[in-house]
């Protein structure tokens, strides 16, 4: 075989080869449609949480992509009256999910099961405004899948969200919000 | 060769470029299956509603009724000066489809248990048409007035059908039976209504709210129909409820057994309720 056969052929076999890839890097994608997502927010002498066990999430350590979405019609903050206030504040109507799409930034060991702190970066979209945001949270690797824990704070304000209330009576700008969701691996 | 050494590299560029981008998901809307919220409040002015209190929640409830407004109007300022009847109530949510409650009547000081049970519940996906809930309270007199225990109670049934016909309108239609242990003189211990109520969604703080009660068969003397036309406020944490009504009571058994007044005559007062929900668990 002459070289240039060779490299034909070596060519076309790492081609070849590199197509099967993906079907490799599927075994570092995890994704689940049951993430457990809570947010606080406080009024005047109280606060109170909405939660959702509906967090949808797909994380790809092959390219580090972490793509996270919620129905805001799912969050539940005990009260009839105020999750309808909340959808409406939302304007769930028209804009219905709360979404995060971005990369993983810091090392991750994919290797080991102890928890490791991580850093994403990307845009949070909520009421159909895109913010770019870092957030630190924690993967840990288990025979289950991939849990993924994180909290940060956002400002209704940033996403054009004007607080509910009436007067002086409203409620706080900045929401906590927190997820903690295994995803199991994807098939 | 040259064709196929490009062709092969293109295959190449291809496949690593496919794999550097992860598309994001497709974003899909949750099917959710929940009961409808049929009415604002989980009473009209006096009518009970189906809307039901969730499991752990508190609702707090004042309400009052002032004199009619049509006699003496401007020496009693619309009935303003006399405060006929107030209620102070607080129910709970034992579950998402069980509440009790207690309430206390200035008129005669008349203290009520009650309790709703939600049997059926309009469903969001509309695989269940109507709610149906059964409501019962139980009042007793405890202003002295000399008589015995149990010539003071008086009770109440109902089964209150409700539908929300569309995002703006919903109608309820509730036989109640009311038992008094003591007929006034010249009435009747067992009184039956067929109720009719409305809420009719004006935006999404208002709404107007009717509820009529046709006495039906035994009718105490001098007892007329009695009808409500309100506004419905909703603001953050609690729903102002602002009517004319021809009744001054706020428990069905008894807007049954004594309302005198006819609200299309004139006879109408004014009257205010504040429904305030708290999360107690």
């Amino acid at each position: 075989m002459s070289i240039k056969h060779r490299h034909i052929t070596l060519i076309f076999l790492i081609a070849i080869g590199i197509l099967f890839l993906p079907i490799a890097s599927e075994a570092q994608s995890f994704k689940t449609e049951s993430g457990h997502v809570e947010f606080e927010s406080s009024v005047p002498l109280h606060s109170f949480t909405g939660t959702s066990n509906k967090l949808v999430g797909r994380i790809s350590l092959a390219d580090s992509t972490v793509d996270f979405y919620l129905d805001l019609h799912t969050l539940d903050t005990g009260i009839d009256k105020r999750d309808n206030d909340m959808l409406e504040t939302l304007n769930a109507k028209k804009y219905p999910f709360a979404e995060f799409y971005g990369k993983l930034i810091s090392d991750f060991n994919p290797d080991t099961t102890s928890q490791q702190q991580v850093t994403v970066k990307g845009k949070f979209t909520l009421h159909n405004v895109s913010k770019k945001v870092s957030i630190d949270g924690t993967f840990q690797k288990s025979a289950e899948g991939l849990t993924v824990k994180a909290s940060w704070i956002i400002n209704m304000k940033d996403y054009n969200i004007r607080p509910p209330g009436i007067l002086f009576y409203r409620v706080s700008e900045e929401i906590n919000i927190s997820i903690n969701a295994l995803l199991p691996k994807e098939n | 060769m040259k064709k196929i050494v490009k062709i092969g590299s293109l295959i190449l560029l291809f496949t690593l470029s496919s794999l550097c981008v992860q598309a994001q998901m497709e974003r899909e809307k949750a099917t959710i299956v929940e009961p409808v919220t049929t009415f604002s409040t989980p009473g009209l002015m006096a009518q009970g509603t189906t809307r039901q209190l969730a499991a752990g929640n508190l609702n707090v409830t004042i309400m009052h009724s002032f004199g009619i407004a049509t006699r003496n109007t401007v020496r009693n300022f619309f009935g303003f000066d006399n405060v006929q009847n107030v209620r102070l109530g607080m129910d709970v949510g034992l579950t998402d489809r069980w509440s009790v409650g207690i309430g206390r009547s200035s008129q005669f000081n008349v203290v009520d248990l009650r309790s709703k049970l939600a049997l059926l519940q309009q469903k969001t996906d509309g695989s269940m048409p109507l709610s149906l809930s059964l409501k019962g309270d139980l009042g007793v007199i405890t202003q002295e007035n000399n008589r015995p225990i149990e010539d003071d109670i008086s009770t109440m049934v109902s089964a209150i059908f409700a539908r929300k016909v569309n995002d703006s309108i919903s109608l309820q239609l509730s036989p109640i039976y009311g038992y008094f242990s003591r007929a006034p003189q010249g009435g009747h211990n067992n009184l039956f209504s067929v109720g009719l109520g409305s809420e009719i969604r004006l935006s999404n703080r208002y709404s107007l709210i009717v509820e009529y009660f046709p006495v039906i068969g035994n009718k105490n003397n001098g007892t007329q129909n009695a009808f409500t036309l309100g506004l419905n406020i909703e603001t953050g944490g609690h729903v102002f409820q602002l009517f004319f009504t021809s009744t001054e009571w706020h428990l069905e058994q008894y807007v049954l057994a004594s309302n005198s007044e006819q609200f299309w005559a004139g006879d109408f007062r004014f009257g205010f309720n504040v429904n305030r929900i708290f999360d107690l668990w």
